[in-house]
């Protein structure tokens, strides 16, 4: 744990401190399965701190998506999200972040911040990437217009 | 005396669509908007309507369920926008002059209508919000029209029944005999509130074994769904619940989702289509979401044709089949100010009510209205409800100690749920026992409106 944001294991490749997942279903598949449904409510309650982590990657979701376009290809799609992932972001809990009632973080401790900021890095990475394959799993040609119409949806009314 | 040998009129006047036909049939004979177009202003009078070649005339035809089949422009409908494919130019005459005096002729009802209203003459009207007649005048054309030209009968020769949502002022009943009375001098006049007619056709529901006016009705039409909790017979009043979210409301978010998607056609129509053959209701949105990627049949597409049928638009359908009726129990999903699911509501009313009635409120819980009609509507809610009342048994269990005998949670589907206040009234309105119940033109001249305040419950058991 970095203050209240959980440090999750997860199924990747992209270099980064998080552990690997014992089980094939990690917190990115989680995300990607609760995005379309979650992406409906302005409201969401937090039972675990999980749920923290879940909701960054619900807000993130949308930012990809918000990149793409009706006609963007599978290549195009994989350099617009790795850019959107390794772009300079706003850590959850410091100030600029849209949802800080949710987030709280020791920023003055500088080892912890860096632990988080690298976790979130790789979390970006991996989640971009799978969600790409999800959204050109029928064609590589163009994105599921399905998936793209939640550009439309805020989620607890906020952006990234 | 030829009304006593003559089936009752059955009117199931809604926001949505009126419901129109005769007591003892098995369905209504015309199912379309209740909408009327007014001629815009008093000298457009000479467009459309002036026409007097194909007036049926008022063949005074008083046996009642003449049928209309051959009659293009009759054709029934579940659908408040569409119109099929009448132009303005094949409007029906109305030529209603012999009957009553040739002022104010220049209107249309029902789909007839909303194919006038295309054309600037006409200004479309719903004299129905809400389930309440908001416009006595325009509602009094309407009736008009109804008895003229799709029943085409007397009413000097028929007992009417009318239908009315829970709670109108009695007011409103006075100005309905007023209307039927006076100026269309009906034989007989029964008004009963549809929560109940709602009920007495659940008895042809196998589930249903004890035929009481007892039970729960949701009645979800085109404006407004009612929860209308009914004990013998009689609403509930104080306990009713009104939620804000109908047909109407579905239509619109289906349109906002087609909207996101920039689909090539996102007209009401096209989305009041989609929803009424693609839509149903699901167990769990996290889990159908992903079906739709595991099973890319629950896609589906929706081809929307021209007028003379020779260009084609094709419009794609996803999530909105499950989504769109989810708004009843998941209403945020669609709206920011009103937020209690339906299931949660229907716990809520029955709760509000006289414990010694309460079980019966539980065990007989009756869908009725257009809306009602996502396949697994009543699974869903009768799952939910009993997930709700489970947990407050519980609940109380673990306070008290003591072991609680249950409650028996039932929601009743049957085949005659989407016109189900039209069917009872044709169930009731065909019992020997009706005309007695009914108040006559002669009660009428003699005690005046206020005599309509009042009308006993059949016994129909
Ligand atoms: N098979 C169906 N599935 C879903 N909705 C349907 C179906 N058939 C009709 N509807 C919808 O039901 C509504 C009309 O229902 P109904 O005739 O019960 O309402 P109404 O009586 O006009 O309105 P109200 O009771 O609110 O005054 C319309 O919104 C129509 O689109
Ligand atoms: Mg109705």
């Amino acid at each position: 744990m970095v203050g209240n944001f959980v440090i999750l294991p997860l199924n990747t490749k992209y270099r980064g401190p998080a552990f690997p997942a014992n089980s094939d279903y990690d917190i990115i598949d989680e995300c990607l399965d609760l995005f379309r449904a979650n992406s409906f409510f302005k409201n969401f309650e937090i039972k675990s701190p999980a749920d923290r982590v879940l909701i960054y990657g619900i807000l993130f979701v949308n930012e990809v998506l918000a990149h793409l376009r009706p006609h963007t290809n599978y290549n195009e799609a994989v350099k617009i999200a790795t850019n959107v992932a390794l772009d300079s972001f706003t850590i959850p809990g410091t100030p600029g972040f849209p949802l800080n009632t949710v987030y709280s973080v020791p920023v003055q401790d500088h080892n912890a911040m860096e632990l988080l900021r690298t976790y979130i890095q790789q979390f970006r990475q991996e989640l971009a990437m799978r969600l790409l394959e999800r959204l050109y799993r029928d064609s590589r040609d163009h994105p599921s217009k399905f998936w793209l119409a939640f550009t439309k949806r805020r989620f607890m009314n906020k952006t990234l | 005396m030829s009304y006593l040998n003559n089936p009752a009129v059955v009117m199931d006047n809604g926001t949505g669509l009126t419901k129109l036909g005769f007591a003892g049939n098995d369905s209504p004979s015309w199912i379309f908007p209740t909408a009327i177009a007014n001629a815009a202003s008093s000298n457009a009078k000479n467009t459309a309507s002036s026409s007097s070649t194909g007036g049926a005339g008022l063949a005074a035809s008083s046996t009642g369920g003449s049928s209309a089949a051959s009659n293009p422009y009759f054709t029934n409908a579940t659908s408040t926008t569409n119109f099929g494919n009448l132009t303005t130019a094949s409007l029906m005459s109305n030529n209603l002059s012999g009957k009553r005096g040739t002022e104010d002729l220049d209107f249309y009802i029902g789909n007839e209508a909303l194919t006038a209203s295309q054309g600037a003459n006409y200004s479309l009207n719903y004299p129905i919000r809400h389930g309440q007649v908001e416009n006595w005048d325009h509602m009094e054309r309407f009736w008009e029209n109804s008895i003229f030209k799709y029943l085409r009968t007397e009413p000097e020769d028929h007992f009417f029944l009318l239908t009315e949502p829970p709670l109108n002022p009695p007011e409103n009943r006075e100005q309905v005999a007023e209307i039927f009375f006076e100026s269309f001098n009906c034989a007989g006049l029964y008004i009963a509130v549809q929560a109940v007619l709602a009920l007495a056709a659940s008895w042809t529901s196998s589930k249903v074994v004890d035929r009481s006016l007892t039970g729960t009705v949701i009645d979800s039409g085109d404006g407004v769904t009612h929860v209308i909790p009914v004990a013998e017979g009689y609403v509930i009043g104080s306990a009713l619940k009104n939620i804000p979210i109908a047909g109407r409301d579905i239509t619109q978010f289906i349109q906002s989702l087609l909207r996101e998607r920039g689909e090539v056609d996102t007209s009401l129509r096209t989305a009041e289509r989609i929803k009424q053959e693609y839509c149903y209701v699901c167990p769990d949105i996290v889990k159908e979401f992903n079906k739709f990627d595991r099973d890319a049949e629950k896609f589906a597409q929706y081809v929307v044709e021209n007028q003379d049928k020779t260009r084609q638009k094709v419009v794609d359908i996803g999530y909105e089949r499950f989504l769109a009726p989810e708004i009843f129990f998941n209403p945020e999903i669609a709206s920011s100010d009103f937020l209690t699911p339906l299931p949660t509501v229907l716990d809520q009313t029955i709760q509000a009510c006289p414990i010694d009635v309460r079980k019966g409120l539980y065990n007989n819980i009756v869908l009725s209205g257009g809306s009602t009609m996502f396949k697994d509507f009543g699974r869903r809610l009768q799952r939910d409800l009993k997930s709700i009342v489970n947990n407050r048994i519980a609940e109380t269990e673990r306070l008290s100690g003591a072991r609680s005998t249950g409650v028996d949670v039932q929601v009743i589907s049957h085949r005659k749920q989407r016109n189900a206040v039209w069917f009872g009234g044709s169930l009731l309105a065909q019992t020997p026992e009706f005309k007695g119940y009914c108040h006559t033109k002669k009660d009428y001249e003699e005690y005046g409106p206020e005599i309509v305040r009042n009308f006993s419950l059949f016994n129909m058991v």
